[in-house]
């Protein structure tokens, strides 16, 4: 039996359903690069936003051991597109299949960035409507079903590019947001981004985060992210493809977000490892194994296996 | 004390237990963590957090029986909040993180450095005269003047004592010879006929500086330099913060220390750094 790993995530097609997640690994373009060439089927690059942004006070990253997951609190430190523009161009001439993540303050920031980057041959742009560790912007807008629909259908109207809407988990009805989001014309769904989260030292009795507050990522979310893919695809069906990200620390995790409804995963916190290329190895070794003993030929064959 | 070792974890918390004055604008403490800890070997480092104020990567000067030592020098704010803290104060300890220097046998051991990169080379000159087979060591140590010169009390003991050879020189001839360490080091280099490994840490100017004399001498069989001064936020491979280029290793977790053969492939070693925003600025 042939058995392939590639996916189609709308009308792009990718050697494996593994993504690098934005946000780690991908302040630049030699580690994107390595990643793609750890065997990743395509990398998205860290939020890139209109102007250079210095992030927020260290601590910002920390494992929390006994729950497998890290908190942080970077705060979208970006270089602004203009300087990663170049990383950008490095990653095109190498073939590297990237998906750009963008953010903005506002509309016309989202606009800005999207305008100085649509010439370029990404794969995607994924919006991140959901970083929870600024004051503005992100998280705000994507709680906004009105605001994420009039932003998605501007930068429709200005790319051909897909446009990924990656969405945060910190609402109380996420249906109503990635309904706004396809209607305002995205090609596919990325459910989750970290949740809201905080630890606080007691000895000291302070927080430990420098911005005192921050996402959690990491295997203690995902049966969370399972739980959002589950209920999107429950609700979009095959309509609109999605993207299942959050915690996934081995194959397994992955074969669960495919059944749950994803066609593809990103992958952020265990690759943030000292030997990143060995968990990809491990991560490709054991979907293939599952394929075969299963008797799937192809991953869109287990998407959504789970509501059959 | 229970019996656990450091993971990579949330900050633990440590008492300080000695704090003195190492030279000018530097400290030395002492701090003690709550946990049986494994020994930390030359080259590897901590992320320290000062409660409310920053965390930040430092060499260990030596770690051993849940006593971590590390000596701090000026260089901003972070670092001036930790020069704040007195004997008994808590301060936040992430680590052990970081791939240490491997000193092979049989050569001349020549350490050398400026500034914060003595921290490291303390404990890899400990390591090294903890070596049953006498080792051939010496210490290239410079400064601005003779009060900045770290560790000098130490190194001169043990420069007495024949324990090693200590080089020590500064910019206004205030100790030593007047001038750069990498005076002394190519005049040695120039004479010696063992194999000799060179160990750098400091800032990274002088590095390269290090590196382009040693790649001069045939007789240097390796050099490993500490990349530690950089940018970095998490300390375990995740942010990439602190990536080189063009080969996308991290310098917490792939290094900090690097030798002559990962050195030549690091495009950015000694020309570029980079910054908070991901930005790349020359040295």
């Amino acid at each position: 039996m042939v058995m392939s790993l590639a996916t189609k995530i709308g009308n792009i097609t990718i050697r494996n359903p593994m993504i690098l997640a934005s946000g780690v690994l991908g302040t630049t373009y030699s580690t994107l690069n390595r990643m793609y060439e750890a065997g990743l089927g395509a990398v998205i690059t860290k939020s890139i936003g209109a102007k250079s942004r210095s992030g927020n006070p260290n601590p910002s990253v920390f494992a929390l051991n006994e729950i497998r997951s890290v908190i942080n609190s970077v705060g979208l430190a970006n270089p602004g597109y203009q300087i990663f523009r170049e990383d950008i161009e490095i990653l095109m001439k190498n073939s590297t299949p990237t998906i750009v993540s963008i953010f903005g303050e506002n509309k016309e920031e989202f606009k800005e960035v999207l305008e100085g980057l649509k010439d370029l041959p990404v794969l995607a742009f994924e919006l991140n409507f959901s970083c929870p560790n600024t004051e503005m912007g992100g998280a705000q807008i994507g709680t906004d079903p009105d605001l994420v629909y009039k932003i998605v259908k501007e930068l429709r109207a200005k790319t051909k590019t897909p446009l990924w809407v990656k969405l945060t988990p910190n609402v109380s009805d996420v249906i109503e947001i990635a309904s706004a989001a396809v209607k305002g014309g995205c090609d596919t769904l990325v459910a989750i981004n970290t949740l809201k989260a905080m630890v606080i030292d007691i000895h000291t009795k302070q927080p430990i985060l420098g911005y005192k507050k921050g996402g959690l990522s990491g295997a203690a979310i995902k049966p969370v992210g399972i739980r959002y893919v589950y209920d999107l695809y429950e609700h979009f069906g095959d309509k609109i493809p999605l993207i299942g990200v959050g915690g996934i620390f081995r194959g397994e995790d992955i074969i669960e977000y495919l059944l749950a409804g994803a066609s593809a995963v990103e992958i952020g916190t265990s690759l943030g490892v000292a030997y990143p290329e060995n968990m990809v190895r491990f991560f490709q070794m054991k979907i293939k194994k599952y394929m075969k003993e299963h008797q799937f030929g192809s991953i869109s064959e287990i998407t959504g296996g789970v509501h059959r | 004390m229970t019996n656990q070792t450091l993971l990579n974890d949330k900050p633990i918390m440590g008492v300080i237990v000695e704090k003195w004055e190492e030279c000018f604008e530097t400290y030395g403490f002492k701090i003690e963590l709550p946990v049986k800890v494994q020994n930390a070997k030359p080259g590897q480092f901590i992320m320290l957090w000062v409660p409310g104020e920053d965390e930040y990567p430092i060499g260990i000067a030596g770690l051993k029986d849940s006593i971590l030592e590390v000596g701090i020098a000026k260089m901003g704010p972070g670092t001036e909040a930790m020069h704040k803290k007195e004997v008994g104060d808590l301060v936040g300890i992430r680590g052990i993180y970081g791939k240490p220097f491997t000193p092979p046998e049989d050569v001349n051991h020549l350490l050398i450095g400026g500034g914060f990169g003595m921290t490291p080379l303390k404990l890899l000159t400990e390591t090294l005269m903890s070596n049953e087979n006498k080792q051939n060591i010496h210490v290239f140590e410079g400064a601005r003047s003779k009060d900045r010169l770290m560790y000098l009390e130490w190194l001169r003991d043990l420069h007495d004592r024949g324990k090693i050879i200590f080089h020590a020189c500064t910019d206004d001839g205030s100790y030593g010879y007047q001038g750069f360490p990498t005076v002394d080091l190519e005049m040695f280099l120039q004479e010696t006929e063992t194999p000799s490994v060179i160990y750098a840490a400091g800032p990274e100017k002088m590095m390269k500086a290090i590196f382009d004399l040693g790649k001069k001498f045939a007789n240097v069989v390796d050099m490993q330099m500490s990349l530690a001064d950089r940018y970095m936020r998490c300390g375990f491979g995740a942010c990439s913060s602190c990536a080189v280029d063009p080969t996308g290793w991290r310098i917490c977790v792939d290094g900090p220390i690097f030798n002559t053969e990962k050195l030549e492939k690091i495009s950015d070693f000694g020309v570029y750094k980079r910054l908070e925003t991901g930005e790349k600025k020359r040295i």
